[in-house]
């Protein structure tokens, strides 16, 4: 049989691509929560669990995020409660939650059975319901953080620990001091004038990773009826839209704090794809959390992973991790 | 690129790219869209039932992962969040259909009211889309009532064409074994603004009857699948002149239906909605109610949808259940209107 060299060529040098890519090493070190790829659930965007599996494997995410955990149940905010904006969207769910005791019965049987790191998202009305509530999930192995939600903009009892930077250090100490195991994260707001003071304020108090950022405090109007579109008035925005605030925030808290005290970010806003991912990595972060975009497509999880590891071999590195903070001056 | 599921309930969601085989408009304002399916998603589709919904985006970027919400052109921008329109009807893909080895076609049916629908009109034979579906819940069918009354207000006319089809296909009720057999009554009430925004194909507009209580094979869809029907538009330009709920109402008066013997079924807008509930939670007639919500993810993730529902456990009496995955279809009985 004649063997046309040229055509062996291509043949091989793609074979040689793949292995490169199947070589490129995803996971990641968050302050010790071990994780084997940087993609995250945005918290609020995928529930508990469960109800995304028709579509996505929920264990071959690096972690699994929760809607926030309040103490007791929380209806949360008269509908309507999402309106798209462009290329965004608002939202006033209004941390409507089965509350404490009925996440521990009814969700963590599904969560501890994923094999992945879980992060509950944490809500409360003062230090002692956020230490209250994290105490209880300390408590619970498959656990593996805990992500002090001290930022959302749709709840009219939420603690502006977003400007009070006191506040918000005695609240993460608070947290410190009663959690043993698990790793306390803390949510930023992106709705501050300076992102990074809030980010030290958090580091002091003892924030082992930082996330960011939250929804951008936002309000979208009907001009024929003159009444705001949300019925709680106001929401938080999120989706593409609110990625290039994302990525500066980011960029802002890696450069100014979090480097050097060596705290990890996670890094989220707006991502749709590996490209989005990347972005946030090279500003600083090292880990990502997709969220509006899983509404779209919940699949997107896994087509990142895959598109990072074409672009990592494509750039010659073998190692995600050699990404986070890489912008070049 | 195509995801199987397995969820309980009813709905056996898919993801995947259908195309479309016609999008055809059927009166001012509103389409009749028609998608064929990958032959992969038969099975997942041949568990949908009416009052199940889809939730539509422009089609996925292919392996980046691209969501919609790239902004579009200037002239016909994108939705970033999927839309949901409820099937309006299921069957075989014609032999010549974009996908070979056969597969499903579904029908939606839509009124153009912004970004989206916009872009749904803009859609073309042979191109593509993504379909996230069958969402929801269907309409419970009844096997022992002999009278199905489908009310229908505006853009909620879909789900009660495939409703109507379903319920004409087990048009044999109670036990098929026994010598008496039983035909059902199928009656579609379907309302309009006026004549020119109703969706329906009427040939002989003097078949229909400007009195309520006279129900006519008068509208096409409803009479190929043997349901009468009585018309109802706001400024009387075809049939009665009136509120379709209204028109509900005298027809109940002058028909002969024991109550329980009697199952109704609506979706449109949320007063014409209630009105119906409110009527049938009073005569104790059985009434299904599909509710229309803001939604963002369709799959009981992102808590946008909520509707109000009974709940004696609560301490106020009520709480919220989701749209998408509880409903859209509910027992009127347990409603709480707003
Ligand atoms: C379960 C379900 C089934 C549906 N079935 C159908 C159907 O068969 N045919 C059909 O035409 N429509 C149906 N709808 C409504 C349809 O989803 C909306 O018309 C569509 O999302 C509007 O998108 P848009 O981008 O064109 O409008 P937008 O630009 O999003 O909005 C235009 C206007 O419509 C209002 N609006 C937007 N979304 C909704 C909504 N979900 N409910 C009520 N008002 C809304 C907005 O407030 C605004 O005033 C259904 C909705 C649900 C939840
Ligand atoms: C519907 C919805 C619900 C959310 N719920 C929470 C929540 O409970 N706790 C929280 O910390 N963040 C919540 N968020 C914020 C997201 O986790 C994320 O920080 C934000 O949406 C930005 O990312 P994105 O643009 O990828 O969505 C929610 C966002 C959305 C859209
Ligand atoms: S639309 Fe997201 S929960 Fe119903």
């Amino acid at each position: 049989m004649l063997v046309v060299m040229s055509d062996l060529k291509p043949e091989h040098q793609k074979q040689k691509q793949k292995q490169q890519e199947q070589d490129v090493d995803l996971s990641v070190d968050l302050a010790g929560m071990v994780m084997a790829n940087p993609v995250m659930t945005g918290s609020g965007t995928s529930g508990y669990g469960p109800e995304y599996a028709p579509f996505l494997e929920i264990a071959s995410l690096g972690a699994f995020v929760t809607k926030a955990v309040t103490p007791g149940e929380r209806k949360g905010n008269p509908p309507p409660r999402t309106v798209e904006t462009a290329g965004g969207m608002l939202n006033a769910i209004g941390l409507a939650n089965g509350g404490l005791e009925r996440f521990l019965s009814d969700k963590v049987p599904y969560l501890s059975e994923l094999g992945i790191p879980v992060i509950v998202n944490v809500a409360g009305r003062d230090p002692d319901e956020y230490a209250m509530v994290c105490r209880a999930l300390d408590e619970v192995p498959c656990i593996t953080g805990v992500e002090l939600n001290v930022s959302c903009p749709n709840v009219s009892d939420g603690l502006d620990y977003g400007t009070d930077h006191a506040r918000l250090e005695s609240l993460v100490a608070h947290v410190r001091r009663d959690v043993k195991r698990a790793k306390v994260i803390v949510k930023l707001s992106p709705n501050v004038t300076d992102i990074t003071a809030t980010a030290r304020a958090a580091i002091n108090g003892g924030a082992e990773i930082l996330s960011l950022i939250n929804t951008l405090a936002g309000m979208a109007i009907n001009v024929n009826t003159f009444r705001p579109m949300l019925a709680n008035r106001t929401g938080g925005l999120s989706g593409p839209a609110i990625k290039p605030v994302a990525v500066c925030m980011v960029h802002k808290v890696y450069s100014k704090v979090a480097r050097e005290h060596g705290v990890p970010i996670i890094g989220m806003g707006g991502i749709q794809n590996w490209r989005d991912a990347a972005e946030f990595m090279l500003a600083g972060a090292s880990a990502v959390a997709v969220g509006t975009a899983l509404f779209v497509d919940p699949t997107i999880p896994n087509q990142i992973c895959g598109g990072l590891r074409t672009y990592l071999a494509g750039k010659g590195m073998s190692r995600l991790c050699e990404l986070t903070g890489m912008l070049a001056n | 690129m195509m995801t199987m599921a397995t969820k309980p309930g009813t709905s056996h969601p898919a993801l995947f790219d259908g195309v479309v085989a016609k999008n055809v408009s059927i009166c001012s304002e509103h389409f009749r869209l028609t998608i064929d399916c990958p032959p992969g998603v038969t099975d997942a589709l041949n568990l949908a039932r009416a009052g199940q919904f889809v939730h539509l985006a422009p089609p996925r970027g292919e392996a980046e992962g691209a969501a919609g919400g790239n902004m579009g052109t200037s002239s016909c921008p994108v939705p970033l969040l999927r839309r949901a329109f409820s099937i309006a009807g299921l069957r075989d893909s014609l032999s010549d259909g974009h996908f070979s080895g056969g597969g499903r076609q579904f029908d939606v049916m839509y009124r153009v009211v912004g970004t989206g629908t916009r872009w749904l009109s803009g859609l073309r034979a042979g191109d593509a889309l993504s379909v996230m579906g069958a969402l929801g819940n269907g309409f419970p069918i009844s096997d022992t009532k002999r009278h199905a009354w489908l009310v229908a207000g505006g853009v909620g006319l879909p789900p009660m064409l495939w409703l109507a089809e379903a319920l004409g296909d087990a048009v044999t009720i109670g036990d098929t074994t026994a010598a008496g057999k039983v035909d059902r009554e199928v009656v579609a009430f379907a309302g309009a603004r006026s004549v020119d925004l109703l969706a329906l194909t009427v040939d002989d507009p003097s078949v229909v009857s400007r009195d309520a209580g006279v129900a006519s094979l008068g509208a096409k869809e409803f009479a190929d699948v043997g349901a009468r029907v009585v018309i109802a538009t706001d400024d009387g330009s075809l049939g009665f002149h009136g509120h379709v709920a209204g028109a509900m109402g005298e027809y109940y008066g002058q028909a002969d239906v024991q109550t329980d013997d009697l199952v109704v079924y609506t979706c449109g807008p949320e007063v014409m909605m209630r009105a119906v509930a409110e009527f049938c939670v009073a005569r104790s007639i059985e009434c299904h109610v599909c509710m229309e919500r803001a939604m963002a993810c369709g799959t009981g993730t992102c808590q946008s949808c909520v509707v109000a529902v009974q709940d004696e456990s609560a301490t106020d009496g009520w709480r919220y259940e989701l749209c998408c995955d509880d409903g859209p279809v509910f027992d009127a009985e347990r409603l709480v209107w707003g």
